[in-house]
């Protein structure tokens, strides 16, 4: 049939086209991306004389530039990068001075008076103590809305309660520019971890005039963000998954900075992350938890403590849960070792305390935690004890609580593990979970609508307070309703009283707060979390902190 | 004509605004807010939840937000990107999805129709088997399998293209991506094609048009693809959108700054705005696709619309 003669010739047309056009479309592909831009090369470029930049991962966009607005780590570590307040953390997370050449502090320790370096901006101008002032009032003001506006407050800052309530004007917040280079801080109470508190990005300067003239664009593109700090931006829009730093020439130490630049990229999927780590795109790579195992004997591997502590808050109102061989019970039946080494997988820790390791260092030049036996350790013969004597004291052989638990995948895993060990290890308690999204969570834990949950806490200062305050009886995160009033004594004191003036006796008084919590299982800790990262071994002197800016790359060095 | 077109646009602007107050009911009413920080006092919620304008009734939002998507203002996102109006957002990301998607349904198309045709006229040989082996994997296989096993293969292993989409050499960071979205259309296209062409050319007219000496190329294009094209089309259009809305696993695994990866950010993250935003994005899209598809019914083949019955009284 005539078919057959028409299709030999049409088909030979046809593939000939398929494959000229496949030609042309991979002559086009390869061609076209000559001209990379020179970073996203597979291998190294031999160029770089100088220092070379440091590609880091990200695994999630930046949410703000905006030092008064940003509020999670990832926009701190950026905005870190590229700023610099009146104090910076060294490698241990002592607090140094940055920007701020001196500090005088008044005998009741009310008084500060900071002495401003010669510093400049990325653009000549000079920083001035204003810049402190005016970054600081737009912080506390209600019109900015920023979500951490409470730690004008957490500073103590006078009339800071006043200003955050609109009941006074910015004006009246305790801090003034003397001069140009003499910035005046008056403080209500004493706060002993202050110079910790002003190496958190809300602190940091903001040049009055350059803001007014960026308006809403302000810090949305490389001309509407400023730098004073050891890096300043070339490249960045906004939920950009690429951001690059180049070296800033006008710090103020810019002899100290080695690198060229930083190139922070997004990569949200795991494989890929390590795929890019391997093939040169990345120097330095976070690792999903089920990556772990295959790469935690690798040199380049590395273990870095967070800040968040992860525990089972009982609410002390619930039937039962009142009796504190009740509540030790449960603490001590589940297996923490299991859910850090078997669930998490990811570098978290086993958390035998209130007050998370690396979090704050003593005026002993020591880690809270050292010298401090563990609390609450896993242990089901003891747990098996301690509910003996719950039974016998409450009358009761059985009893039924409901947990609340957020719904993501890791808090639903520990849940789950913790109710069947709880249910194996006790026999007569039955834990039904209830999940919920976060939001829901914290609400009813928030409104003591709940029996057990499962909740997290974040440092938000290098000082144990942030975790000793939750417990007084007034606080609004003491979910479980404790009250202890010599406990409220020790802590208010800590705050604003005897103690606050005595470095040595708050931190001692404070380790016996925290035996406090612990004794009465106000709190049962399961884990403090972890990170798992990869770092290239010609990559040097990332500083890790729990608190705050979690990394900074100023000091380091890619050979 | 001018009836029908008028008819077809009433229907597409109904059914927008239809979909936009659907969306923003179902916001309302999701768990969850954009502001989940624990630490929050109830003061600082309210103060936020007024700067927001969160506070106001129901309906005067919706009618506030009617009247802002209609001037190109779809607020500010909350937690993605604070403070940033999203249509700033939108502008650089919503070329990217485009762009990286038109080259999938270009590309897809192309070799969808050439396999389905080949597959067509070499019916039941070896062509056709390829072609139909090709179809079911490409169907069946998640488009992250491709993604991945192209990223590890081409990308890593042979090091032919980047793994991550990079702004500084957008075409050659979108090859990648572009070959694992096109998977699926390549397969789908392919299958439809293959079935339309088999029956056309089995039809009367193509019989004429043969007997009328008509062969070669011209056969095909001009008279068996031109009939097979209508239901193609309709499969078609759906596909353009949402390959052009940017796949949303495959945004995530190259990265690339698109308007799908933000969506799913945003959901993830309570971002009413943007989730709002996008959504209506995506239906004015498929609605003003599908339009566009009516549209093109009517030059392809007269008989539809008039068969519609408007024509005639």
């Amino acid at each position: 049939m005539n078919k057959g003669a028409i299709n030999m010739k049409s088909i030979k047309k046809l593939l000939s086209l398929a494959v000229a056009m496949s030609l042309t479309f991979s002559l086009v592909a390869c061609g076209g991306g000559s001209k990379t831009s020179g970073n996203n090369g597979s291998g190294s470029e031999a160029s770089e004389t100088s220092g070379g930049t440091l590609k880091v991962q990200f695994d999630v966009e930046v949410a703000s530039m905006d030092p008064q607005i940003a509020t999670d780590g990832t926009s701190f570590e950026a905005i870190a990068a590229i700023t610099e307040g009146l104090y910076s953390v060294d490698a241990d997370g002592n607090p140094i001075l940055a920007i701020a050449e001196s500090a005088e502090k008044s005998e009741d320790g009310l008084t500060y008076k900071f002495k401003l370096k010669d510093a400049k901006w990325s653009n000549g101008t000079a920083v001035t103590a204003n810049d402190f002032v005016f970054a600081w009032r737009r912080l506390a003001d209600p019109k900015t809305a920023s979500e951490y506006a409470f730690m004008v407050s957490i500073a103590g800052l006078k009339n800071a309660d006043a200003v955050l309530a609109g009941e006074k004007g910015v004006e009246e917040l305790g801090v003034k520019a003397e001069d140009d280079k003499t910035l005046v801080v008056e403080l209500s109470h004493p706060v002993t971890f202050f110079e910790s508190l002003m190496t958190f990005p809300s602190f940091f300067p903001v040049n009055e005039e350059f803001f007014k003239q960026a308006g809403d664009n302000f810090g949305t593109s490389p001309d509407t963000i400023l730098a004073n700090g050891p890096f300043k931006v070339a490249s960045y829009e906004p939920a950009a998954t690429t951001i690059e730093l180049v070296k800033n020439d006008q710090y103020w130490d810019a002899a100290s900075v080695k690198l060229d630049g930083i190139q922070f990229q997004v990569i949200k999927e795991a494989q890929q992350t390590m795929l890019s780590y391997q093939n040169g795109d990345l120097d330095v790579a976070t690792l999903a938890g089920e990556q772990v195992e295959q790469f935690k004997n690798d040199p380049e591997f590395n273990n870095v403590a967070a800040g968040y502590l992860w525990y089972l808050s009982p609410n002390q109102k619930v039937k039962g849960l009142e009796n504190v061989n009740l509540r030790k019970a449960i603490a001590l039946s589940f297996d923490k070792e299991a859910i850090v080494n078997n669930i998490l997988k990811d570098g978290s820790i086993v958390a035998d305390f209130a007050v998370p390791k690396l979090l704050a260092t003593g005026p002993d030049g020591k880690d809270f935690r050292e010298g401090i036996e563990p609390y609450l350790s896993t242990d089901k013969e003891k747990a098996k004890e301690y509910f003996e004597k719950a039974k016998k004291e409450l009358g009761q052989e059985a009893f039924s609580y409901k947990m609340v638990v957020e719904d993501t995948e890791s808090a639903q895993n520990v849940a789950q593990f913790i109710q069947a060990q709880v249910q194996e290890n006790l026999p007569g308690v039955t834990i039904e979970l209830e999940v919920m999204p976060k939001k829901n969570r914290v609400e009813r834990m928030q409104a003591g609508d709940y029996e057990l949950g499962l909740t997290r806490w974040g440092p938000d200062y290098a000082d144990p307070m942030t975790y000793l305050d939750m417990w007084t009886t007034d606080s609004p995160n003491n979910y479980g309703l404790w009250s202890n009033a010599e406990y409220d004594k020790i802590i208010e004191s800590a705050k604003n009283g005897e103690l606050s003036l005595d470095p040595e006796a708050r931190w001692t008084a404070l380790k016996d707060a925290e035996k406090m919590v612990m004794d009465e299982a106000v709190i049962l800790p399961i884990y403090q979390k972890g990170n798992a990262v990869m770092i290239k071994s010609n990559v040097s002197g990332i500083e890790h902190h729990s608190v705050g800016v979690t990394r900074i790359f100023k000091n380091v060095t890619k050979n | 004509m001018k009836k029908y077109l008028l008819k077809r646009i009433v229907i597409s602007i109904t059914t927008l605004l239809l979909i936009l107050l659907i969306l923003f009911l179902m916001l309302e009413y999701m768990p969850g807010s954009p502001f989940n920080d624990e630490k929050l006092t109830v003061e600082q919620l309210a103060l936020l939840n007024q700067k927001y304008g969160l506070d106001k009734p129901v309906f005067v939002r919706f009618f506030n937000y009617v009247k802002n998507m209609l001037t190109g203002d779809f607020g500010v996102s909350y937690t993605i990107s604070k403070n940033t109006p999203i249509s700033t957002l939108l502008e650089t990301r919503l070329p990217i999805s485009v762009r990286i998607g038109g080259q999938a349904v270009l590309l897809g198309t192309i070799i969808g129709l050439i396999l389905g045709v080949v597959a067509a006229l070499k019916h039941n040989t070896i062509w056709d088997t390829m072609t139909t082996v090709i179809s079911v994997l490409g169907v069946s296989l998640p488009s992250y399998v491709f993604a991945l096993g192209l990223s590890y293969s081409l990308g890593f292993k042979v090091n032919l293209f980047p793994l991550l989409y990079d702004g500084g050499a957008p075409f050659k960071s979108s090859v990648l991506p572009t070959i694992a979205l096109c998977m699926f259309t390549i397969a789908t296209i392919a299958r439809f094609t293959r079935t339309e062409m088999l029956e056309v050319l089995d039809s009367d007219y193509m019989q004429l048009a043969e007997s009328k000496g008509i062969n070669g190329i011209r056969l095909i294009t001009r008279h068996a693809l031109r009939n097979a094209l209508i239901p193609i089309i309709t499969v078609l259009a759906p596909l353009i959108v949402g390959l052009m809305t940017g796949s949303l696993v495959i945004e995530k695994i190259f990265s690339i700054p698109g308007i799908g990866s933000l969506l799913v950010t945003a959901i993830q993250s309570n971002d009413y705005n943007v989730i709002v935003a996008i959504a209506f994005i995506y239906s004015a899209m498929y609605i003003g696709i599908m339009l566009l598809v009516d549209i093109l019914y009517g030059v392809i083949d007269p008989r539809i619309r008039l068969a519609k019955g408007d024509e005639h009284e």
